[in-house]
């Protein structure tokens, strides 16, 4: 007994050793087969630069070319296919999609394809393997009955052990009646035999009763477990109706992957980027609004208190208005009050008397001068007088007349505007608000001193990402915090003054880690954060990683997926809607 | 007892061995890869190319019956050979360029049966 059990293990471990030698893992699994039956059959091949993905339907092959790194479809590139009748170029249909007539392609078998792909600079030879099922073959009927068996007792055995185990721990009242009442029939079998009387009625009525018991727990049981079971199964054993041929949809497999055929991964602009270690800066956030530049902004006051009115133009200024640095915004009259209005008359009025006077007398002395009865000196003075009278009395004048002007101190955009026709505004008074959009900055509160705050980001509540320039912090405290603050160094389009932004900020802290951009991770229906894994040419599978923020718009996976795998970074949301 | 640990001991490691089995040198100075079921060697100079056929545990086989062609990548360009079977396990055939010593490519295998199995060479 033992040597036959010995010869039967060394046996079994030879056979181990052979077709673990005969089969050798690597490279051979490259084609994995095709998820379900609803999915057309096809192979896939892949290079540093390229993923290839050849699908035959109805005669043409159909062959997908992408970047192996990012995803992005090749448009341009050169196939060449070896067929049996020579080397054919493919015709590119769409951009990463190349086609082929394939006759030879449609009879059943394990096809090899070796296509030449040049795109570029980039030149490489891919071996594709093809296995095409016999339709006829992949009928149910076809499938042994030994195997069907077999699966059915695997598949059986931990149902049922596993079922159990939930009824008692339940306390399942069938099971409970079932064990009962087997107690109970034991119990009367043994008195029917001690009886030693009617003991076949008893006993056939018992094993009767026991039987149909059980069947009916285990009947259920087989409901149950059917109920868990059937979609999974379902889902891998769709059959294709007959004839038609396969459509290939997107969907999520049993074990969580999700299968996105090569089209819908175009049609979802699906991109990966390869996963490298680095290590980064801790960026902290803060609360942070946008500013106008101080060099770049002015305010436009009034001087003195006085009445508004328009500039030239007749148009005062609306909000949004581009003005120039030395634009006039508006006039402001000042008041002239009712006394110094009768102070002015008078003063005019002596004025007017004493220029009337000093002309006659300028007018003598002219004459005289001539004839030197008057002195040359004296007719020069009269007419200085004259002179010094006359610009009195026009300085009068002016002053009454001329209002103050609102000149523009900066150029930019008027912000704000308070000025109506007509208005008194007082002394002081900020008319106009004017701000260069092109130059904003972003005023921060931070409650410690930045280290390496030079590479900032801002981020605006619609995800928009401003890249930031440090400027500058106070020491003076406010609410407990120091003010910080920064120049957008790029686009300011869209922003407004007082918008609210997130800062974050470099610390001096570094970390270790993988850098994804903040799309590529989802958030699931349960809560935990997830990114996708490029695996193979169609597949994608979900990873559960730790992450934290590290700027505007990356984050660091901290635990849960390692450096060298390809992480989908657009239409991850997309990918997880895939049911 | 003993067989019985021998044995288990030596298939395991008979089991773990091929891992590292990929790409290796082989016995007439090329590179082995797997195609198929196949093993070839490859082996390039100057404009000749010959393929030597093994098996899955590198013995050889005789290559009557069989048709291979190989493309190997030269110069930026791929360069098309045509091989032919003539001695023992060995197909041979001429490029039109020649080659360097390790050249990037693939060799796909036609077998007597009609059936195919290519191999990649990085």
């Amino acid at each position: 007994m033992t040597a036959a059990l010995r010869a039967l293990a060394v046996t079994l471990a030879l056979l181990g050793a052979g077709s673990a030698l005969a089969h050798e893992g690597h490279d051979h699994g490259a084609a994995p087969p095709p998820v379900t039956k609803s999915i057309a059959p096809r192979g896939e091949a892949a290079s540093a630069a390229f993923e290839l993905v050849a699908v035959p339907r109805e005669g043409t092959l159909t062959l997908y070319l992408d970047r192996f790194q990012t995803g992005a479809p090749i448009a341009n590139a050169t196939l060449t296919v070896e067929t049996p009748t020579g080397p054919v170029t493919a015709q590119a249909a769409e951009p990463g999609i190349y086609r082929l007539p394939a006759p030879w392609l449609s009879k059943p078998g394990h096809h090899d394809l070796l296509v030449t792909v040049t795109a570029g600079s980039d030149l490489d030879v891919l071996p594709v393997a093809l296995d095409l099922s016999d339709p006829a073959a992949a009928a149910p009927a076809s499938v042994p009955a030994t195997q069907a068996i077999s699966a059915t007792v695997t598949q059986a055995l931990p149902a049922l052990t596993h079922d159990l185990k939930t009824r008692v721990s339940q306390a399942d009242p069938v099971l409970l009646t079932v064990a009962g009442g087997s107690f109970l029939l034991g119990l009367l079998v043994m008195l029917a035999l001690r009886g030693g009387r009617r003991v076949p009625v008893v006993a056939a009525l018992a094993i009767t009763a026991t039987l149909l018991l059980s069947a009916t727990a285990f009947a259920h049981g087989g409901e149950d477990h059917g109920a868990d079971e059937k979609p999974v199964q379902g889902a891998a054993l769709v059959q294709p109706a007959p004839g038609a041929a396969p459509t290939d949809l997107a969907q999520r497999l049993p074990d969580g992957s999700v299968f996105v055929p090569k089209p819908t991964q175009h049609l979802l602009g699906l991109r990966t980027v390869m996963t490298e270690v680095g290590t980064f800066h801790r960026t902290i956030g803060l609360p942070g609004r946008i500013i106008p530049n101080p060099n770049a902004s002015g305010v436009v006051q009034s001087s003195v208190g006085g009445r508004l009115s328009p500039p030239p133009s007749g148009q005062f200024p609306r909000l949004g208005t581009p003005v120039t640095k030395g634009d006039v915004l508006a006039y402001v009259t000042p008041p002239v009050a009712r006394v110094d209005i009768s102070d002015m008359r008078q003063t005019q009025g002596q004025l007017d008397q004493q220029i009337a006077t000093v002309q006659r007398r300028v007018e003598r002395y002219a004459k005289l001068a001539t004839t030197g009865a008057v002195a040359q000196v004296q007719l020069d003075e009269a007419q200085d007088e004259l002179k010094g009278l006359k610009d009195r009395r026009a300085a009068l004048d002016k002053i009454r007349m001329e209002p103050e002007a609102l000149v523009a101190p900066v150029s930019g955009v008027i912000a704000e505007a308070s000025a109506i026709a007509g208005q008194m505004a007082a002394a002081g008074q900020m008319v106009f608000q004017i701000v260069d959009p092109k130059t904003l900055w972003v005023e921060a509160l931070s409650f410690d001193a930045l280290g390496g705050a030079e590479n900032a980001t801002a981020r605006l509540a619609d995800g928009r990402t401003l890249a930031l320039t440090y400027r500058g912090s106070g020491l003076a405290d406010r609410n407990q915090a120091i003010p910080v603050q920064f120049a957008i160094s790029g686009d300011t389009n869209g922003l407004r003054v007082g918008q609210f932004v997130t800062v974050q900020a470099a610390t001096n802290t570094e970390l270790q880690g993988l850098a994804l951009p903040r799309a590529a991770v989802v958030r699931t229906g349960n809560g935990q954060d997830v990114v996708y894994e490029h695996t193979s040419a169609e597949r994608y599978a979900a990873r559960q990683v730790r992450v934290t923020p590290l700027d505007g718009n990356r984050v660091l996976v901290a635990v849960g997926i390692g450096a060298g795998k390809r992480v989908v970074t657009q239409g991850a949301e997309l990918l997880d809607q895939v049911r | 007892m003993i067989p019985w640990r021998a044995a288990l001991f030596s298939g395991l490691l008979l089991a773990a061995a091929p891992v590292c089995a990929h790409e290796t040198a082989g016995k007439n100075g090329g590179r082995v890869t797997d195609a198929g079921k196949y093993h070839v060697e490859l082996v390039a100079k100057g404009q000749t190319v010959d393929v030597y056929l093994l098996d899955g545990s590198e013995k050889p086989l005789p290559a009557s019956g069989f048709k291979a062609s190989a493309i190997l990548i030269e110069g930026g360009k791929p360069a098309r050979v045509a091989l032919t079977p003539v001695d023992g396990n060995r197909l041979t055939g001429t490029s039109e360029v020649p080659l360097s010593t390790a050249p990037k490519g693939a060799v796909q295998l036609t077998a007597p049966d009609g059936t195919t199995a290519s191999g990649k060479f990085n």
